[in-house]
């Protein structure tokens, strides 16, 4: 039986993490047969919903809340089998699903859903289910948060992707993610296998991409572009791979799954500093040189 | 690592010599030789431009040819399109070949076939 292997897709938020990782698990379960659960470690639990075809997964923290304690819990309440072709009765790999939740915006702390429900799985043989291949976890932000580190600090996801674009947040939060994995690295055994760039379609983001994981000493694994079937598919709460498995679309993520299966690539990242990741923001004309002169001055009238 | 889609074991880091890239594609076991021309389409903003091209002596050519004979369909994938002009653009100097390079660094989509 092959090794299994702990992922994690980490990105900033709003960089489209949930649709690259969700179309790429498809992916891997569908053209090559692997079979994944899926951690979703985002409040907002929209880990799964392209791979269930539903709004959102009732989340560990919520279930447990329901029945007053997580020990209440069981694991069939809180891992959901794939819908359609993810199912584990349909041919090709299947996925499970489970989303980790958090509290109520404004209160608490997000990490100790991802806490919880990571223990919760373990203690429950999740992990040891017949055959898995994958365990996958969507994490959300940009590692600011020890909690959202969980899965790196305690050395459960092994790989991280890095979902990034071409604009200037999106690089800051690749590179904070990079000094998160560098932190742990030693202890937990977390490496960086690649950035994913799921593009804006920006000028020379292709390029931009590349000087950034060069410079971090990792691979630009895949570029994704943008297409608008992720979003008609996104409407029928389906992954492309499901909903246009021949798509132009679909052969991309077929591509990027591809890769991370067979990507041996896992480095300790060379995190820049902020002066450096300024340079390359303004060699590729994401940011401009301030004139030191008019630092501090209002516009003129 | 990958480029071009060929693997590239992690000890040989994020800088592979270009060298490398045509050696895989030298024992990919494609037969560049019965290829006289590439045909191409490009589409971006719903505006489709026919491309011919027919520098065999390049790596674009090459490269070109390998991408046409063992990819599953006709459309290009972005990342590799993006790698062929990356390499191209140090390898190859002509002008044709450069006048490709910039078109395949855009955002539009393309379409391969060999003829």
């Amino acid at each position: 039986m092959a090794e299994l292997r702990q992922i994690a897709f980490y990105g900033k938020g709003g960089i489209g993490k949930s649709t690259t990782s969700q179309n790429t698990l498809a992916s891997m379960a569908h053209y090559f047969d692997k079979n994944i659960m899926i951690v979703g470690c985002d409040p907002k639990a929209d880990s799964t919903r392209l791979i269930l075809h539903e709004k959102a997964q009732s989340t560990i923290l919520q279930l447990a809340a329901e029945m007053g304690t997580v020990e209440d819990l069981e694991l069939e309440d809180a891992m959901k089998p794939g819908a359609g072709m993810f199912a584990p009765d349909a041919p090709g790999g299947w996925i499970n699903c489970t989303e980790s939740g958090g509290p109520e915006p404004g209160v608490g702390c997000a990490g100790r859903g991802v806490i919880t429900a990571i223990n919760f799985l373990e203690e429950e043989g999740a992990y040891e289910e017949d055959g898995l291949d994958f365990v996958s976890y969507d994490v959300l932000g940009d590692v600011v948060c020890g909690g959202f580190a969980m899965p790196i600090r305690e050395g459960k996801a092994q790989e991280i992707y890095i979902v990034m674009s071409g604009e200037m947040m999106a690089m800051y939060a690749a590179n904070n993610i990079s000094k998160g994995i560098l932190k742990y690295a030693n202890t937990g055994g977390v490496r960086l296998a690649g950035l994913v760039c799921n593009a804006r379609m920006t000028d020379r983001e292709y390029d931009l991409a590349w000087a950034l994981a060069r410079e971090l000493g990792t691979q630009m694994i895949h570029f994704v572009p943008r297409n608008n079937i992720v979003q008609h598919a996104e409407l029928r709460r389906m992954t492309v791979v499901e909903y246009s498995p021949q798509s132009d679309q679909a052969l991309e993520y077929k591509e990027l799954a591809r890769k991370i299966i067979e990507n041996d690539m896992k480095i300790i990242p060379t995190p820049l500093e902020m002066d450096d990741l300024e340079d390359l923001l303004m060699e590729f004309g994401l940011e401009e040189e301030a004139d030191e002169d008019n630092v501090g001055k209002a516009a003129e009238a | 690592m990958f480029i071009l889609g060929f693997h590239f074991p992690a000890e040989k880091g994020n800088n592979i010599p270009d060298s490398e890239v045509v050696e895989k594609l030298d024992n990919s076991g494609v037969d560049f030789s019965d290829v006289n021309e590439i045909k191409m389409v490009s589409e971006a903003h719903g505006v489709k431009e026919e491309l011919s091209y027919t520098n065999k002596d390049t790596f674009m050519f090459k490269a070109l040819v390998h991408y046409a004979k063992t990819a599953s369909t006709d459309y290009m994938i972005y990342t590799n399109r993006y790698q062929i002009s990356e390499l191209s653009k140090r390898m190859d100097s002509d002008d044709e070949t450069m006048a490709l390079c910039k078109k395949f660094d855009s955002m539009a989509l393309f379409r391969i076939e060999a003829a």
